[in-house]
């Protein structure tokens, strides 16, 4: 492979439509900032100006670390996608499946209006992917084991559309696996459900509602630019002030506001925390929790702290073994010696 | 000024012409006339190709096919088998060609066997060894024998209750047991070596042509290309075998089609088929038809004088690369009919369907998977597990309006059907079938594949690997 090839492929993210850091996003995000500062907040346009091309945010510590390790995630992705089970593999496991059973048979629908099961497809690629976004999120949190590897990303404490990257590669692995099984299900159910007229409504070859998601600034989640949402849309879609607040290191966020695009599933398992125009927002980990702090601490730290959970874990069950064993010493179960 | 110009117009075209002319024979990329090598020949002879028993053959089997048709239920039964077995085994009698026939304008030269060449059967030239994908563990023969007494009973070929359609099995059986069988397991395999038919004697005493001319020629006889075929395009080839394309195929302006050398017969058929269909993306005609010219060149270039091991081992190379492409050609056809029948099954279980209408073409395109899968069994590698595999997805028959199959023959030819499969299950055997010819012949074409959709959106939806994450 040639140098510039590898260039390009580095920075191919930028001018994909499937990635959120697509330029035309990240265009569209700023002119949201821009109207979002100067038309809501009635900020001048040059202090709105500073604000977003804050220097103290995009050359912080944090944001040249993120910066670092968007290239080098890069290489490890180049290495690591090739081995990684494919949503075609899954796509077929499950076609196969479905074919023994006999409730529904292959093709059964395909008759079906093609412009409602276009739209049901697209609709539900999009719902099947923001779901399993939020479970794995959400077991990112709650799981020590998998925190581990999460903690990476919630140590920036400032945020620019970069820090989307700022992830530990296992974590890249565990999502990739999740959009293969997402995407599996549901294309391999659509097919053998509908036939050939499942198809995906577009544009610039994204999924429209993929699209849209990214159109409204998805940018600007990780950016210090608050765009808080009316009350009863904030149940529906995650705004940027509503997952800012989940990288908040006040108590009162933690756990809050795992949803990618969709803010229906923390209303519906208690994790939704509205935004708080108000208040000053932390970023970072807080002083309860270390975190890492340089470029080799992102990749090797999270092993160290599985080892020290792992090891934590043995110590309480040896532990919980020997009380078992004090609690009925051997002697008494038989009765007292003579 | 201007009879000046005319005048040396006239002069520069009456030039230009025969030059041009030169230049094309000079270059001709057809299979023949090849020029008579044969050291010490005394004959009057120019050309040494021949190749008509071939062609022969290919006019029995589909005319065999047609006759596969035209049983009544049984009234007709004993003369209908009698004639199709003169044309399976032979007879004395010179039989009329039954097809291909002359279609519209597409005037066909030939309207009786012996005008291509008298004498030839097929049953002489059928595989022979033993047919696992038939119930009774019969021998190739024996298969091929007992098809042809099941359609002689049959009405219009089609023995409905157990799911066979006759002509497609006879036919498509055939143009793997003789044609494919013939060409890679005898002319393009043994009678390839060294003291087999050396190219410093004649084939046989009196003949035109040397032993390994005409040992290549009858290899390319089987494959049933046209001559001119180099000069062809997929669409061309496949224009000429449905009889549509009387240009294309009357390639010397007589106004009729050669069957000798103008025609397109089912092996190279199918090999265009697959080319011009499907993903697109394959040239199983013209590389079959390129290593066959290659080779002929190569024999016609020693001059009459025994092959030295290096061109016999390139001729052996251009061997290899045909049966290797044809095969593939066979496993695509294999693929594609195993995709039609799973269509088939939808289409059968549709609310609306009219299901007598649709099981006739799902028993058709089952006939045409079972042949083809019989063909690609009877080549000179045995595809041993891969054989066994594939018999056990397809099963002896199609799963059939009750769901039973037939499991087994009795002794006196009758079927027995003594299992069940739910369509859903067949289906999924049916995907295994297509997934097989990709893992094993890696086939390309895949016409009707089954899984390309779901390939398509998950091409659609992008590589997740490097996924976001929040």
């Amino acid at each position: 492979m040639e140098y510039t090839e590898i260039f390009n492929d580095f920075l191919s993210d930028f001018i994909d439509p499937k990635k959120r850091i697509f330029v035309g996003y990240l265009g569209l995000s700023l002119i949201i900032a821009y109207v979002w500062l100067v038309a809501v907040r009635r900020s001048a346009l040059k202090t709105a100006h500073a604000q977003i091309f804050n220097h103290k945010v995009f050359f912080s510590k944090s944001a040249r670390i993120d910066y670092k390790l968007f290239f080098i995630n890069r290489a490890f992705s180049l290495l690591v996608s090739p081995l990684l089970i494919t949503q075609i593999a899954i796509a077929t496991f499950i076609f196969y499946a479905l074919h023994r059973q006999n409730i529904v048979h292959s093709g059964q629908f395909s008759d079906a209006n093609k412009t409602f099961v276009v739209a049901l497809f697209s609709l539900s690629m999009f719902i099947a992917d923001d779901f399993t976004k939020y479970f794995l999120h959400r077991w990112m949190h709650r799981w020590p084991v998998l925190w581990a590897f999460h903690k990476v990303h919630h140590s920036a404490e400032t945020m620019t559309p970069i820090t989307v990257y700022r992830v530990h590669p296992a974590e890249g692995i565990l999502y990739g696996l999740r959009s293969a099984v997402a995407q599996g299900i549901v294309i391999s159910t659509f097919i053998f459900a509908f036939g050939n007229i499942v198809d995906l409504y577009t544009i610039v070859g994204v999924n429209i509602l993929v699209f849209f998601f990214h159109m409204a600034g998805s940018n600007l989640r990780h950016s210090h630019i608050s765009i808080g949402y009316w009350k009863f849309l904030e149940h529906i879609f995650i705004s940027p002030a509503q997952h800012q607040l989940h990288h908040s290191v006040a108590n009162e966020h933690h756990d809050k506001n795992f949803g990618a695009a969709l803010a229906i599933w923390d209303w519906l398992f208690g994790s939704l925390h509205l935004s708080e125009a108000e208040k000053d927002i932390t970023y970072g980990l807080g002083l309860t929790e270390s975190g890492p702090k340089t470029i080799g601490d992102m990749y090797i730290k999270p092993f160290l702290d599985i080892y020290g959970i792992l090891t934590l874990n043995i110590k309480k069950v040896r532990k919980l073994l020997f009380l078992s064993s004090n609690e009925k010493p051997f002697s008494n179960r038989f009765g007292p010696k003579l | 000024m201007l009879k000046n110009i005319l005048k040396y117009s006239t002069i520069m075209g009456a030039l230009v012409l025969p030059i041009s002319l030169v230049h094309a024979g000079g270059h001709s990329t057809g299979y023949g006339p090849f020029p008579v090598t044969l050291q010490g020949y005394s004959g009057d002879k120019d050309n040494s190709v021949s190749y008509s028993g071939q062609v022969a053959r290919h006019v029995l089997h589909d005319s065999l096919k047609v006759l596969a048709g035209r049983g009544d239920g049984g009234a007709n039964s004993a003369t209908l088998k009698a004639e199709m077995l003169s044309y399976f085994s032979g007879s004395d009698k010179n039989k009329a060609i039954l097809a291909p026939v002359t279609k519209g304008a597409f005037v066909i030269k030939q309207g009786t066997l012996n005008e291509i060449s008298s004498g030839k059967n097929i049953e002489g030239k059928f595989y022979n060894g033993a047919m696992m994908a038939w119930p009774g563990s019969m021998k190739g023969r024996e298969v091929a024998l007992h098809m042809i007494d099941r359609a002689s009973i049959a009405n219009k070929g089609v023995d409905a209750e157990n799911g066979y359609n006759w002509p497609q099995l006879i036919s498509k059986f055939t143009m793997g047991a003789m044609a494919y069988s013939q060409a890679v397991d005898n002319y393009l395999d043994e009678k390839l070596e060294a003291n087999t038919k050396p190219n410093n004697k004649p084939y046989k005493d009196g003949k035109p042509y040397t032993g390994k001319e005409h040992v290549w020629d009858e290899g390319f006889g089987y494959f049933g290309a046209a001559a001119h075929t180099l000069s062809l395009t997929a669409d061309q080839a496949y224009g000429i075998a449905k009889r549509k394309d009387m240009a294309s195929a009357d390639v010397n302006g007589d106004g009729v089609v050669d069957l000798k050398s103008e025609m397109v017969f089912g092996p190279a058929y199918y090999a265009a088929a697959f080319d011009r269909s499907g993903t697109k993306s394959t040239s199983y005609l013209q590389t079959i038809m390129q290593a066959y010219f290659d080779g002929r060149q190569l024999i016609t270039s020693a001059k009459g004088a025994v092959l030295t091991n290096a061109q016999r081992s390139s001729l052996k190379a251009h061997a290899s690369t045909i049966e290797s492409k044809w095969e593939q050609v066979l496993a695509e056809a294999v693929f594609k009919y195993a995709g039609s029948a799973y269509k088939d099954i939808n289409k059968m279980q549709e609310d609306d369907a009219d299901v007598a209408k649709e099981y006739k073409g799902y028993v058709k395109h089952w006939g045409e998977l079972k042949g083809f899968s019989m063909a690609l069994q009877s080549g000179r590698n045995n595809l041993g597990e891969t054989a066994g595999t594939m018999n056990d997805l397809i099963l002896f028959g199609p799963v059939t309006l009750d769901n039973s199959y037939v499991t087994d023959v009795t002794s006196s030819g009758d079927f027995k059907r003594e299992k069940r499969m739910t369509w859903n299950d067949y289906q999924l055997q049916l995907l295994k079938v297509q997934q097989l010819m990709v893992d094993k012949f890696s086939v390309a074409s895949r016409v009707n594949d089954q899984l390309a959709d779901l390939g398509a959106l998950a091409e659609m939806l992008g590589d997740q690997s490097n996924a976001e994450t929040d």
